[in-house]
């Protein structure tokens, strides 16, 4: 299940998996899960890096050698939430004093069987805004945009 | 460079992204936007642009004046950027626990 909103991105859907392992494979193995195409770094990504604790470094590896940081953990609460701070801005670097949240919540729905709930929050601090939520053909417009970059 | 990427380039600069906070609240002319900003009016005009180029704004032209306005479809493209990351990332998470999950459930 999907909700659109325009300052949040919501994902939930559920893992056939224990919470312990859900919660561990996010937060101890996002190299292996995070798509190699996305970084903001110098050369190509080699590895990327959350430190498992409050304050933690989240930053990408890069084949120069060179290191680029995406945020920082805000919460860690095994194996029920994880919180980071988001801070790659508008020139895809990373802006101190950018909060976005990305938001992961954990809950056990079986013995082997985990509900994943993922936000993204406080878009509006990347530009949208009133005028993005005061707008009613929101997936008229979306549709509008997939078909624009799907003909680009 | 997609329409999202222009859009994010565009607002990575302080004065742009004041700039852009202003024309959410309302459709400004020139000299209402540079009215409290510590740059020049030519400065000023130059950001609009790159904001214009970005799709971020657009512009009106109400009798002899440039109205400035916020474009819905620049943002939506910002939005769609990181939906879309969002989407590929967790589905390679979720097929990875459930294989873990699989690994650890056999018998040793």
């Amino acid at each position: 299940m999907e909700t659109i909103s325009l300052t949040s991105i919501k994902k939930e859907f559920t893992v056939a998996a224990t919470q312990e392992t859900a919660f561990k494979v996010f937060t101890e193995q996002m190299d292996m899960w995070w798509p190699r195409t996305h970084h903001i770094g110098s050369a190509d990504m080699t590895e990327i890096v959350v430190e498992p604790f409050v304050n933690g470094r989240w930053y990408s590896k890069h084949a120069d050698g060179s290191e680029a940081n995406i945020g920082y953990v805000s919460t860690y609460q095994p194996y029920d939430l994880f919180v980071l701070a988001w801070q790659i801005n508008g020139e895809f670097k990373c802006d101190p004093n950018l909060i976005t949240e990305v938001v992961t919540q954990f809950i056990p729905e079986g013995p082997n069987m985990t509900r994943v709930k993922f936000e993204h929050k406080d878009l509006h601090k990347l530009g949208s805004g009133k005028a993005v939520e005061s707008m009613n053909e929101g997936w008229g417009t979306i549709m509008e945009l997939y078909k624009k970059q799907a003909e680009q | 460079m997609s329409a999202s990427e222009r859009a994010f380039n565009a607002l990575g600069d302080p004065t742009r992204r004041a700039i852009f906070e202003k024309l959410r609240d309302r459709p400004l002319a020139v000299v209402n936007i540079a009215d409290g900003l510590p740059v020049s009016r030519p400065a000023v005009s130059q950001h609009l642009k790159v904001l214009k180029e970005a799709k971020l704004i657009s512009i009106k032209t109400h009798g002899t004046r440039n109205v400035y306005e916020v474009n819905r479809e620049g943002i939506l493209a910002m939005r769609e950027y990181l939906d879309k990351f969002w989407d590929e990332a967790l589905v390679n998470f979720k097929k990875l626990v459930e294989n873990t999950e699989k690994e650890n459930s056999k018998p040793q």
